[in-house]
């Protein structure tokens, strides 16, 4: 097969996601520390935090199985095997078979289904409400996303990302067709919901009774609980990731040289960054819905994404 | 502008006047009910706008400026008015549920454009999708109208409507007369004013709803 991502590349675009993702996480705790006249931890703090956690021991409930101390291993495995369908620093197609975007959120589903088995095997009150209500949402947030997918994929013919944003090429904003529009708006109503922010999910508290997923990773502790922590920094920068693919693919397509590699990394560092940006601003913007009207909230992006598809179609 | 320019940018404002609609449609809130329906007035007249230099009409040009002073300006602001003055920050009451409302929304959306690709040769001559989203923007506003309590919620739904029937007649004869226009422009003026009036003295002298009229027998 020839593509023009070889493995190597494809690895080193896997453990730059797995580095990068705390630190997105930390400069959008900055933003919004900033955006309330705060100080505000470093950008650097949730590493730190990890360090911390690795170092620590673990305590488990007497009514936790043996599968429990897994969980937090394949919930990461999942969310950085997810990461590596991501195209990060350079489009088109990999060199080698490797999943497409219906096995990247397969992927990322499968993180979340663990964690809330996880959460369900613990035994703890939190962790059942937690579970329950995650997977409430996620039946919500997942086929909505799907069908972002197909409305992009429609066009490009392949559900390959890296082909899909090849296909796109570096098309912007001006070449946008009236499904990108709709697509993006549904994008951007599911972003806050599928990386557990406000308004669905509140990250910075595991003391309220509405914790979603926080209420999840209250029995973990030490290395496991960093291994949980780890994996949402990465499947947030994997679902944002997704979205600079399906809707900026706006890098170098192709050339081996270390220019181009540059200038895609840098390209995806301030595609990120915007929308990190974005995910700041709603955060300090909007207070948490009700658990009841998140379903509503959805609502609004799963009909974007419908009439998006719709428009492709017919 | 070459004619695929133009084709392509009306189709993306007509994505973002279908994408206004669902924020209006899906508003548990006035405001947000109200926010919406200026940003969808403030397409419409872009829209007009981009007719405008496309096809050198300068009647559109004085349409976009109406569109903009009154429909996205003035018509919100006595919207907005007529909230604060009677004090209701309650929500926007529906008669089904919002979410049922959506997937009805839904519908009339994928119908419209199902429709309207059986027009064929009648859709060619028309700019990009401007007949199948003013349609749907047209029926979706009714659909407001309908599934809503409150008399202000379903002045904008009535608004939107508008808005949809304006668009569509707009791109389909690329610019009516302008008499016509302001014609109905002057219409819905008049008809806010006086849906605004009644909604005032409805509510001061007797408190109640549009709601409660549906007991009312003559």
């Amino acid at each position: 097969m020839t593509g023009d991502r070889p493995l190597a590349l494809v690895l080193a675009e896997m453990v730059l996601l797995v580095l990068l993702g705390p630190l997105v996480t930390g400069a959008i705790q900055k933003m919004k520390a900033r955006l309330q006249c705060r100080q505000g931890a470093a950008v650097l703090q949730p590493y730190r935090d990890l360090v911390k956690l690795f170092r620590k021991g673990t305590v488990q409930a007497d009514t936790a199985s043996g599968f429990f101390w897994l969980v937090p291993v394949l919930v990461l495995a999942a969310t950085v095997a997810a990461g590596a369908l991501v195209p990060v620093v350079r489009m088109g197609p990999p060199a080698f078979p490797l999943g497409d975007a219906l096995m990247l959120l397969g992927l990322l589903s499968l993180a979340r289904f663990l964690t809330a088995v996880g959460a369900l095997d613990a035994g703890g009150a939190f962790g059942g409400m937690g579970a329950s209500r995650e997977m409430t949402v996620a039946p919500l947030v997942e086929p909505v996303l799907m069908m972002v997918v197909f409305s992009t994929a429609v066009v490009a013919g392949t559900t390959e990302l890296g082909a899909l944003a090849g296909r796109r090429g570096t098309s912007w904003l001006l070449m946008w067709n009236a499904a990108d529009f709709l697509g993006f708006a549904a994008m951007l109503v599911l972003l806050p919901a599928e990386t557990g922010r406000i308004p669905v999910d509140n990250p910075d508290t595991h003391l309220e009774l509405t914790m979603l997923h926080e209420g999840m990773l209250l029995e973990h502790s030490g290395p496991g609980l960093g291994c949980m922590l780890l994996a949402s920094h990465t499947r947030q920068i994997v679902t944002l990731g997704l979205v600079s693919a399906l809707f900026f693919p706006a890098g170098p397509a192709g050339g081996t040289e270390t220019a181009g590699l540059l200038l895609g990394a840098s390209a995806f560092a301030a595609k990120i960054f915007v929308l990190a940006v974005y995910l700041a601003l709603v955060e300090s913007s909007y207070a948490k819905l009700r658990l009841f009207r998140v379903p509503q909230y959805l609502g609004v992006g799963f009909v974007c994404a419908l009439v998006a598809l719709a428009l492709r179609i017919l | 502008m070459s004619a695929e320019a133009v084709h392509a940018i009306i189709d993306d404002i007509g994505s973002l006047l279908l994408f206004t609609m669902i924020l209006i449609v899906a508003a548990g809130q006035i405001y947000r009910a109200i926010y919406a329906v200026a940003a969808q007035s403030l397409l419409i007249a872009v829209a007009a706008a981009v007719l405008a230099t496309a096809t050198g009409n300068s009647d559109l040009w004085v349409i976009a400026a109406i569109t903009l002073a009154v429909k996205a300006i003035v018509l919100p602001w006595v919207l907005h008015l007529v909230v604060q003055r009677m004090n209701v920050r309650r929500e926007v009451e529906a008669v089904i549920p919002i979410a049922a409302t959506l997937a009805l929304a839904v519908v009339i959306v994928v119908v419209s454009f199902q429709l309207s690709t059986s027009l064929g040769p009648v859709r060619q001559a028309i700019t990009g999708n401007a007949l199948p989203v003013g349609i749907a923007l047209t029926l979706t506003g009714v659909l407001v109208m309908a599934t809503r309590k409150t008399a202000l919620t379903q002045m904008v739904g009535l608004f939107a409507s508008e808005n949809g029937i304006f668009f569509t007649a707009m791109a389909v004869t690329q610019g009516m007369p302008l008499i016509i226009e302001i014609g109905v422009i002057l219409d819905v003026i008049l008809a806010a004013l006086v849906m605004t009036i009644l909604v005032l003295r409805v509510r001061s002298t007797v408190d109640a709803d549009i709601a409660d009229l549906d007991r009312l027998r003559g």
